[in-house]
């Protein structure tokens, strides 16, 4: 497709011609109207309730603000990266469960599956905030968050991991096996590096996914970026700024996570 | 507490919140879909702004936490004197999300379509709108009823998000850490959520794929 049209919009319409073409600035400069109002409108609303205000803005440009911001970010790096290692284990034993030849094992796996995939991340973070301290057990925070967080990824992670493995021709199997390979070097040496060669990039999108859960942190005080802000926001009273810029860093962090997905895709 | 004490005392509301959940998944996710059909629109529509401002929105909320999301409508968005619901901001993060991702499955069901139909509309004379209406959009629909099943489970596990704010009546999830604030629940309190979240995502599995082998185009 590299060569081709490969926008879907180049078969929705041709090159305008003459008329077409004013056509569409008549229209670009209609719906550029709304816009515009929308935008002013924005404006005066933060103008009108003093959210301009320099008090609001102004700790953005001191040197400690970022720096705690920092920290969050480091905490949310070490919450995500914690629970992205759990559940690439986990997620990777799954799929071995569920590719097994023992039927018990796979239907197990099937089901743990099914149920990862199938609960919110908030009730497994409650789970472990709530109900897992009752049984005397006492985690350190960190694994307060990573835990529930892995435990909701493992579902998905066991299944791009089995689509990597099906996507593996089986006359790759059957070689190796020829050749005199046992089972498990087979999957070892032949068949799971390339899986994984497959599915990077959709493991690449998960961790999208793991870093927005980790958001959940504040839940159990652990020091990520969410908890960070609203340290910000009781020192600087400034709620609508800092939620602002910390949804801001959220999109950034995942919107670059997602564009290596493609990149790599 | 063991599971008959838990279901005389909760039982009912444990009935309430399953129908909570179901409620918002599905007002959600009819939204949701709204929105992303005119979002996808808008994203191949011939009219720069548009696109720019769809593929802004895309960008933006498929990224954003739901948490961060519902936060901001809920304790910042009354600093602009814009004051709503609860059960308001719930669903309408609850929307917004599902309605990128939405978006961005109907853009690859809409790759699917086989150019030539678009071209032999288009000779038949069919406006740019005729042709999203009649033919791009509902293919690029039927094409992408597995993912938009997969979405109304996501859509569903989102709503759980209305946790974080007081609502009554309460879903799923808040149940449980109210449960678990008010007596002690133990692990069953969490065990029946879990099975009626499962059991609902199972169900909406089964009905999407027979869904999906009524409308799926066979190729």
């Amino acid at each position: 497709m590299k060569n081709e049209k490969n926008n879907i919009r180049d078969f929705l319409y041709d090159e305008p011609g003459p008329k077409a073409k004013r056509r569409i600035i008549f229209w670009t400069i209609v719906s550029l109207v709304p816009i515009a109002f929308l935008l002013y409108r924005m404006t005066v609303r933060f103008q009108e309730n003093g959210q301009l205000a320099p008090q609001y803005w102004s700790f953005f440009l001191k040197y400690t603000t970022w720096r705690f911001i920092g920290q969050g970010l480091l905490g949310t790096l070490e919450a995500a990266l914690t629970a992205g290692a759990i559940a690439f284990v986990i997620g990777f034993l799954l799929m071995r469960g569920r590719i097994s030849r023992s039927g018990i094992l796979r239907k197990i796996s099937a089901a743990l599956i099914e149920f990862t995939r199938g609960v919110p991340t908030l009730l497994f973070i409650y789970f472990f905030f709530l109900v897992v301290p009752q049984t005397g057990l006492k985690l350190p925070s960190l694994l307060r968050i990573a835990l529930p967080v892995a435990i909701s990824a493992v579902g998905v992670v066991a299944e791009v991991f089995r689509s990597g493995v099906n996507a593996v021709p089986k006359g790759q199997t059957e070689a190796a096996l020829s050749l005199g390979m046992r089972n498990r070097h087979v999957f070892y040496k032949v068949i799971f590096p390339q899986a994984f060669r497959y599915v990077i990039p959709s493991l690449i999108s998960e961790i999208v996914i793991v870093v927005k859960d980790t958001t959940f942190a504040y839940v159990i005080n652990f020091p990520d970026l969410m908890q960070n802000a609203k340290v910000l926001i009781s020192n600087y009273d400034a709620m609508l700024p800092v939620y602002l810029i910390v949804s801001v860093i959220y999109i950034l962090i995942n919107f670059l996570i997602n564009q290596l997905a493609r990149a790599v895709r | 507490m063991n599971i008959g004490e838990l279901l005389s005392q909760y039982g009912g509301k444990y009935a309430i919140a399953l129908l909570t959940t179901w409620k918002l998944t599905a007002v959600s996710f009819a939204l949701a879909l709204a929105l992303g059909v005119l979002i996808t629109a808008m994203r191949v529509s011939p009219i720069r702004p548009l696109r720019i401002i769809a593929g802004l929105y895309v960008q933006i909320f498929r990224n954003i936490p739901g948490v961060a999301l519902l936060i901001f409508l809920v304790y910042a968005l009354p600093y602009l004197n814009l004051i709503f619901s609860y059960q308001t901001c719930v669903l309408t993060a609850t929307t917004l999300i599902p309605a990128s991702f939405c978006s961005e499955y109907l853009m690859s069901g809409m790759n699917m379509i086989d150019k030539g139909q678009i071209e032999a509309a288009r000779a038949l004379g069919m406006r740019f709108t005729h042709v999203l209406r009649k033919v791009v959009i509902p293919q690029a629909l039927r094409n992408s009823v597995l993912p938009l099943t997969n979405l109304l489970v996501a859509t569903m596990l989102t709503t759980s998000l209305a946790s974080q704010v007081p609502m009554n009546p309460m879903e799923l999830t808040g149940l449980v850490s109210h449960i678990n604030t008010h007596s002690v629940g133990g692990i069953m309190a969490f065990v029946i959520s879990a099975a009626l979240y499962c059991a609902t995502a199972i169900l909406i599995g089964q009905i999407g794929s027979l869904i999906d082998r009524k409308v799926r185009i066979v190729r």
